[in-house]
């Protein structure tokens, strides 16, 4: 059922839809958003400086991007979609070009006022336009090769972007959960399993070409590769990050050391405390209880999504919110496995949690989106 | 697909018969039909959201029980800094046969400075040349003022120049722990050992990594890890070693050699029991390898295993050996022995003139290169050279340390049958006094091959045979009436049965073109006891000169054959061989002292 379908008359309108937005979703973001200015106030050694303060202010402007992109109807982004996907495109396409290096990388497009990092847009828009696809498309074609091969396309073009530039993370999401909104919208089982025996051919094909001419990965990532496998092989270099926050997770316990008084973290062990490496202040300082419940929050927002999501009966809608909680569980489940050792080191950060301006916001977008679906639902 | 029409007749007809729209049925079918559609689709997808939602499932499980995986986990809590920590530091202990040690690990000190952190620089550059005299308080003091972040005052300290450091109480004078490697005996198996030295260095530990002899041949092993604190248990007895170097020190000062070599191997298991080379060194501070002179001459130079020499005569016993194998000669059998023997432009001779003849026992006995150059002439080149490669004197020792490769036998450029016979008295063929114990334990052991080893071993490790036992037992009876009546009567020892054969090699000249006429090698090759020998000792000297008659006497019988004696005479007890009374022999018995 697709929006032209319903009364619209019956969707709130005006500051009326204020009063309808997903309220639990939203004190469920607050709160986890609290955890994060908490954990960097403590990385600071006990103050907003500097790093909390920041963040909070980043927070509450991604508060207010989403509240305002809640009022918008949820019709307005599916139009919309295929525009935004383009212009994300497009700046991927200038970051190659003319994009500035940050730590070894090339991501960033500096607007003046913030640092924009286009990969972060693709991945609320590139879910976006495969909404709209399917919504668009009659659901006896969703299966036909033709069909399925366009929006194969529309995730391929980005994710070849993302890992020339390189970030092999980022390009693993896009493609995750852009098979996520496939998978929901109903394409046959048969093209997965052939994308997941091509990705086993292609993993295979990736440690078999090391050291040959035709090398497909760089020297730091099978590094990764490497020190994913056997932290202790390299305690002191790139296994540095795993070993340390294996200790700080061990350190904790299952109580935790208490509220700044964690020492790994806070004595400089991890250079990267503040950003992907948050988690290990946490479960160093609160233990195992507060691990868990930082993931029991991460699994409410999750659960209020899929509700969200499943109750919606406009197809956009429903997919979008699917597609962008799949993109919200990608973050921190690979966050968090690549903090305890559960998956090699990509640079993944912990969303809302971690220290960071780009991700912030463009996950707020997506809650924003989200709460429009929501706010906008045919009843 | 079947599909149950949208106008099905059956409905329609009585329809229109009772004046109904038919339409109404159609709507109600696509109604049913677009209803069946949407209840499939949202079954499929909740069947889609169901596997997903398992997925997420299995995630946040995976995900939290490692978490509780990780925190019920014992913290292994890191060091203060963690650089350097990488660097192993335990290295196993290495033990003799008894488990006394040889080498094993002990804990110092390295101090270095931060000058950065430093209160009071010049103070702490007086206060270092007070407990160091060896430091420049200027050159110090500039080194602290300077740009540097870092340095090294002092790879090792004492105990007591640590807490001196300590008291002058200044931040920036830093102490790391520091292994090193303490060879308690000094220099006894000083060869053996080797030594260690530092390899990386880290503030916080320093590699120790073996430089030579077994430590360096088991450098790996010893550093594992996994190996944990078992030692390396050697063959070597401390006991019989000590008192197999004091006796060859002795024998060399005696003898104004400038230097010796004695290697003890058990002839069925090739463990070597002492393996002595002089001069030696302290491997606690081992010295640099010379930049001038010959590095033959060098105390880390070793003797046993790394010096290849022209052992001479002890070579004979192999001639005569493979002649009765190979069914040529008997014990018995008469050789002409008249000289010289000319062969094209050489010109062979005895020592003395021992007449027209003499038997094969007899040449053994009295050592006469023309006769074992006539044996050698009957056994050819090749099954010669077939012989000693058996024995294994053409090819380096396998022994488990590194010098061994150095020890690779000179052979003949080209085997003639003139080579033949000068080797066949040892001549021609440089091999180490290593070489010729492994030859002579086949000897002993009854004619099989056994490798030399310096580790310790459980029981016989025979090899190939090389000769029949009968050969051999007639071979040791040659061997022991050197001793009680020929060329080594000085080695008899009383209740030990000594056999043996000596050798006496002019040494060829550095530059070549020639010998020496007043410098010699010589070496004795003994076994003991004669009926059953239990070991081989082989004691060499280099440029020995025996002085206490009217002229200088070098031949070995003055003087590797009484130091042999003297060792065999300390380290039998010592072995655990008691003494015993040799069954009488019509000859008689000879009852000299010596």
């Amino acid at each position: 059922m697709s929006y032209l379908e319903y009364s619209v008359k019956s969707a709130p309108t005006g500051l009326r839809k204020f009063l309808y937005f997903n309220w639990p979703l939203t004190l469920l973001l607050i709160a986890v958003a609290s955890t994060g200015f908490l954990m960097l106030y403590s990385v600071a050694g006990g103050g907003f400086d500097p790093w909390s303060a920041a963040q909070m202010k980043r927070f509450g402007l991604g508060l207010v991007l989403m509240f305002i992109i809640g009022m918008v109807p949820a019709w307005f982004w599916r139009n919309t979609a295929g525009v935004a996907y383009l212009i994300a495109l497009v700046l991927l396409v200038a970051v190659e070009l003319f994009g500035t290096v940050g730590m070894g990388a090339q991501r960033w497009i500096d607007l003046g006022f913030m640092r924009l990092q286009p990969s972060e847009l693709m991945k609320i828009t590139l879910v976006m336009l495969l909404a709209s696809y399917y919504d668009w498309l009659p659901a006896k074609r969703v299966s036909h090769p033709v069909w399925v091969f366009v929006p194969v396309l529309i995730i391929l073009v980005p994710t070849v972007l993302v890992l020339k530039q390189p970030d092999l993370g980022t390009a693993l999401l896009l493609i995750a959960s852009g098979g996520v909104v496939m998978f929901i919208a109903g394409v046959h089982w048969s093209y997965f399993a052939a994308v997941i025996a091509t990705g086993v051919g292609l993993v295979t094909a990736v440690f078999k070409s090391r050291g040959t001419g035709w090398q497909l990965l760089k020297d730091y990532q099978y590094k990764r590769i490497d020190t994913f496998l056997d932290p202790s092989s390299d305690p002191l270099g790139a296994g540095y990050h795993i070993t340390q926050s294996k200790i700080a997770l061990g350190s904790g316990g299952w109580t935790g050391r208490g509220f700044m008084q964690g020492t790994q973290s806070r004595l400089n062990f991890l250079p990267e405390k503040h950003t992907d490496f948050i988690f290990t202040t946490l479960a160093e300082e609160f233990g195992f209880i507060g691990g868990v419940t930082l993931l029991g929050l991460y699994a409410l927002i999750l659960v209020f999504c899929f509700v969200s999501a499943m109750s919606n009966k406009d197809r956009f809608s429903s997919l979008m919110t699917f597609g962008l909680a799949s993109t919200f569980f990608f973050f921190f489940a690979v966050n968090m496995s690549m903090v305890m050792g559960l998956a090699p080191v990509v640079g993944v950060p912990l969303p809302l949690v971690s220290y960071g301006g780009s991700a912030m916001l463009v996950l707020m977008v997506g809650f924003g989106l989200i709460q429009s679906a929501h706010v906008h639902r045919p009843r | 697909m079947t599909r149950t029409p949208l106008r099905p007749l059956a409905r329609i007809l009585p329809a229109r018969s009772k004046g109904e729209n038919p339409d109404a049925i159609e709507r109600e079918n696509i109604r049913l039909r677009h209803e069946q559609m949407r209840d499939k689709s949202r079954m499929r997808a909740e069947g889609r959201l169901l596997v997903l939602g398992m997925f997420f499932f299995c995630a946040f499980v995976v995900v939290g029980v490692r978490m509780g995986m990780l925190s019920g986990s014992e913290p292994s809590e890191p060091r203060a800094s963690a650089a350097g920590a990488s660097i192993l530091t335990q290295r196993a202990d290495i033990v003799d046969r008894h488990g006394r040690i040889l080498a094993t690990n002990f804990e110092t000190h390295s101090l270095y400075a931060q000058p950065q952190q430093m209160i009071d620089r010049e103070r702490a550059a007086t206060g270092l040349t007070e407990i160091f005299p060896d430091l420049n308080a200027d050159d110090l003091l500039e080194d602290f003022t300077g740009k540097r972040k870092f340095l090294w005052i002092k790879k090792k300290i004492s105990p007591e120049q640590k807490q001196a450091v300590h008291d002058l109480g200044e931040p920036g004078l830093l102490f790391g722990p520091r292994e090193m490697r303490l060879y308690p005996n000094g220099s006894l198996a000083a060869h053996i050992l080797g030594g260690a030295s530092f390899g990386r260095e880290g503030v916080h530990a320093a590699e120790v990594i073996g430089v030579a002899g077994i430590e360096k041949f088991y450098d790996k092993e010893l550093r594992d890890p996994a190996r944990g604190s078992k030692p390396l248990e050697l063959s070597l007895d401390l006991t019989v070693q000590a008192a197999t170097e004091r006796v060859l020190y002795g024998g060399m000062k005696l003898m104004n050699a400038k230097g010796a070599a004695a290697v003890l191997m058990d002839v069925h298991t090739g463990e070597v029991v002492a393996l002595a080379s002089l001069p030696d060194f302290d491997p606690n501070d081992r010295p640099r390898p010379p930049t001038e002179g010959v590095p033959s001459d060098s105390p880390l130079f070793n003797r046993a295993v790394q010096g290849v020499y022209e052992l001479g005569s002890t070579f004979k016993i192999f001639a005569t050996a493979q002649a009765i194998e190979l069914g040529l000669v008997n014990a018995d059998t008469v050789i002409d022995i008249r000289g010289p023997l000319k062969w094209g432009r050489h010109r062979i001779r005895d020592f003395h003139n021992y007449g027209k003849e003499l038997t094969v026992s007899k040449i053994i006995e009295k050592s006469s290169n023309i006769g074992t150059a006539r044996i050698a002439q009957m056994i050819g080149v090749n099954r010669q050279r077939d012989f000693l490669g058996q024995l294994g004197l053409l090819e380096t020792v396998p022994l488990e340390m590194i010098e061994a490769q150095g020890g690779r036998p000179l052979l003949p450029p080209n085997w003639s049958e003139i080579s033949t016979m000068t080797i066949s008295y040892g001549h021609g063929l440089s091999v180490s006094p290593l070489h010729l114990a492994a030859g002579y334990a086949a000897i002993a052991n009854g004619g099989t091959k056994v490798v030399p080893t310096l580790l310790k071993q459980t029981g016989p490790q025979y090899g190939a045979r090389v000769m029949r036992p009968d050969v051999a037992a007639a071979s040791r009876q040659m061997l022991r009436r050197v001793v009680s009546e020929g060329t080594a009567s000085f080695g008899d020892v009383r209740g030990y049965s000594v056999a043996g054969k000596t050798g006496t090699a002019d040494k060829p000249k550095e530059m070549g073109g020639g010998y020496y006429k007043d410098k010699v090698i010589a070496t004795f090759a003994s076994m003991f006891p004669a009926e059953d020998p239990k070991y081989v000792l082989i004691v060499t000297l280099d440029e020995p000169v025996e002085t206490s008659g009217d002229k200088p006497r070098r031949t070995a019988g003055w003087t590797a054959v009484p130091v042999a004696a003297e060792m065999i005479r300390r380290v039998a007890p010592l072995l655990g061989l008691r003494p015993e009374i040799e069954p009488a022999r019509i000859a008689g018995i000879t009852l000299t002292s010596n």
